[in-house]
């Protein structure tokens, strides 16, 4: 299984703070984001993404490595990976 | 005027009680422009670097900025400017709300507040008018009931900036809260206002802001406020979570301080997370004055053990009172975030305080026998009770109230004390962001998070997402954040705009308010001036470069978890190539060039 949990405006949206998706070979990070938008009540990649590239601000881990240091949205997501999804946000 | 500026100067003498009204010195505000660098030029040019910061000869300016108060966003800020009793550095502690516009409102863009009262007062400004007044029944009154008492006597419509009991106690993080939720909040500046025996300043402005350009300026303020309302950050994130959206980001990049930066993750993070302060506490968001963000939150604590409203907790509040100590109790942290309020005190020096008493507890260097309950990691209950005695001077809170440098040191251990320059940390641990480490070990206040947010490039990707663990390139990266604040705290808006807007819009806010056509460039070579002149002032106060470093913590002891697992701060692989960028000399003082450059000799 994968585990993808919400942060933020997402899980305000959601009320829901994770879902477990079963693995599929060949998984990346936008095949999750598509598979669990299909399993929720509200879109959630426009939060996050436009157009296949990931907005200015939003944060996506995979077992807590940002993946615009990995392969962005085509970073592999192996079965027993997390996904942590961060609509933009901040602070200081 | 109508140029931003009012060119007016209000001083305040409190050992003989009289005030003065002096014309701005224009040739400043155009090089430093307001806010934080014309406060730090008149600081400067008046302060003796190696003044007693508690002493009458220590002065305090409340400086607002040319864009305080007018109808551009966000702009409802000030600057408390002075020398630090917390660090001996100079200080600069921002906030917003009502009061900093009301300054403007009654025509001064900054109020100098010089010598010592024989008893407690306040001062009254009616536009024109002002007036320094007995204070004698204010003394002791919280911050809250000082401002509901001043209303009442005073005026209504009336703005106040004032102190608590902790800074009337000369607490080192004593703070000036305004407007009754807002915090002039760090370097003890509430402190320096307590020495003088002032209680508070209480502003009733009816006039105007004018702008050089109103046509030029207008457009210029709905450019900013289209930016501000499209982008995700500015227009939903703020608004819906504050500024505590950050608790699960920090936490899960690994670089969230734990129990006194013993370790970078914490387990209860979820549990004070500005997601469960939504499902909670929170009632609704709040803006200052102009301000289209409205990252305040409007809480109201409902517990069997505590109840009370107010603002707050914010995200270094949650952290400081939560992570840092170990508490995953929302209740005790939100119930404490209001006894930080009502009895004026930072936050994030509180907090970080109490951790690092925690630690000596933990340690056995601090008994119970002195603290009065079990100062365990971890304790909401002995939180709140710390922070009762630090605010009424009782017991082990006087020791406390000296700031955790001062108090590890009082123990012998002052590599305890997580601080730089004597001041604290804030909610981001540098072994896991690289180029805050820098930050932290050259901020001119010591460990300060808003004077170069590398957060945002390094964790949250705007303007543009960097490897948090490479060190080369972030000297320069450093500098333009560095400098770009303080641009910001100068013009007199909130820096989180920046989030959505950057120098050409600043420049161009700027341009259009108060006449000057600086280029862009220009813009930034005076937040480049106020660095260097706020260097220049620590170097003559006896803060040498050897204290740009971190604690031993951070420097050789590695995270021990989480995705920075191994980590340290890798500070000297970056501070030689910041000296070179900065124009420095080796050993990190400013050359002459650099300052000649900069009108600076």
């Amino acid at each position: 299984m994968i585990r993808v949990q919400f942060f933020g405006l997402l899980r305000l949206l959601l009320r829901k703070e994770s879902v477990e998706l079963p693995s599929e070979p060949g998984d990346t990070v936008g095949r999750v984001l598509e598979r669990a938008e299909k399993t929720l009540t509200g879109p959630i990649i426009h939060k996050l993404a436009a157009g296949g590239v990931l907005n200015a601000g939003t944060i996506i881990l995979v077992n807590r490595r940002n993946v615009l240091h990995l392969q962005g949205l085509e970073t592999p997501v192996n079965d027993g990976d997390t996904v942590a999804l961060f609509p933009p946000g901040a602070g200081g | 005027m109508k140029n931003g500026w009012n060119g007016k100067v209000l001083r305040v003498n409190l050992s003989t009680r009289t005030c003065a009204i002096e014309d701005l010195n224009m040739a400043w505000a155009r090089e430093y422009l307001g806010g934080r660098g014309l406060g730090s030029k008149y600081l400067t040019e008046e302060v003796a670097p190696e003044t007693d910061p508690l002493s009458p000869d220590n002065k305090l300016i409340l400086v607002t900025g040319p864009l305080t108060g007018t109808y551009g966003a966000a702009n409802g800020r000030y600057m408390a400017v002075t020398k630090s009793p917390l660090t001996g550095t100079i200080a600069s502690s921002n906030s917003g709300g009502y009061f900093p516009n009301e300054l403007k409102f009654a025509g001064f863009d900054l109020v100098i507040i010089e010598g010592k009262a024989d008893r407690p007062v306040y001062l009254k400004i009616h536009n024109q008018r002002a007036e320094v007044a007995d204070a004698t029944h204010l003394w002791g009154k919280s911050t809250n009931e000082t401002e509901d008492m001043i209303l009442r006597e005073f005026h209504a419509d009336a703005k106040v900036a004032c102190i608590g009991p902790a800074g009337e106690k000369l607490v080192r993080f004593a703070c000036i809260v305004n407007d009754k939720h807002r915090a002039a909040g760090r370097s003890g500046v509430g402190a320096v206002m307590g020495s003088k025996y002032l209680k508070a300043v209480a502003v009733r402005g009816t006039g105007g802001v004018g702008v050089a350009d109103a046509p030029a300026f207008r457009e210029a303020a709905r450019e900013t406020f289209r930016m501000l309302r499209s982008h995700p950050v500015t227009a939903e994130g703020l608004p819906a979570l504050g500024t505590a959206v950050l608790m699960n980001v920090i936490n899960q990049s690994g670089a969230l301080p734990t129990r006194n930066f013993q370790s970078g993750t914490f387990e209860g993070a979820e549990e004070i997370s500005g997601e469960r302060l939504a499902q909670t506490y929170l009632k609704r968001n709040k803006g200052c004055m102009g301000c289209v963000i409205g990252c305040g939150r409007v809480t109201a604590l409902s517990d069997p053990r505590w109840s009370g409203n107010g603002e707050g907790p914010e995200y270094e509040t949650l952290w400081a009172l939560g992570a840092a100590c170990g508490i995953a109790d929302l209740a005790a942290i939100t119930k404490a975030n209001y006894l930080c309020n009502e009895y004026g005190m930072d936050t994030i020096t509180a907090g970080s305080t109490v951790a690092c008493a925690m630690e000596l507890y933990q340690q056995g260097l601090v008994t119970e026998a002195e603290t009065g309950i079990p100062l365990t990691f971890g304790s909401g209950e002995a939180l709140v009770r710390m922070f009762e005695l630090i605010g009424t001077g009782e017991g082990f809170g006087a020791r406390l109230g000296l700031g955790s440098w001062g108090l590890a040191e009082s123990y012998g251990v002052p590599e305890l004390s997580m601080t730089v320059k004597k001041l604290e940390f804030p909610a981001y641990d540098g072994r896991g962001i690289q180029g805050m480490a820098l930050e932290y070990a050259t901020s001119n206040r010591g460990a300060c998070h808003v004077r170069g947010y590398m957060v945002s490039p390094e964790i949250l990707g705007v303007p543009e997402k960097l490897d948090p663990q490479v060190t080369e390139g972030k000297a320069g990266w450093t500098k333009a954040f560095q400098d770009f604040t303080a641009v910001v705290d100068s013009a007199g808006i909130c820096l989180f705009t920046t989030f959505a807007i950057g120098a050409p819009q600043v420049t161009n806010l700027l341009n259009t308010a108060t006449g000057l056509n600086l280029s862009q460039d220009q813009v930034l070579a005076a937040g480049e001036r106020v660095w260097n002149l706020e260097r220049v002032f620590n170097l003559k106060a006896g803060i040498s470069p050897s204290q740009d470093t971190l604690p031993p913590r951070l420097l050789q002891e590695p995270l021990p978890d989480g995705p920075m697992k191994g980590e340290v701060a890798k500070l000297g692989a970056m501070l030689p190539d910041y000296y070179r960028v900065r124009g420095w000399d080796e050993g990190g003082v400013p050359t002459a060039e650099k300052l000649a450059t900069l009108g600076l000799v």
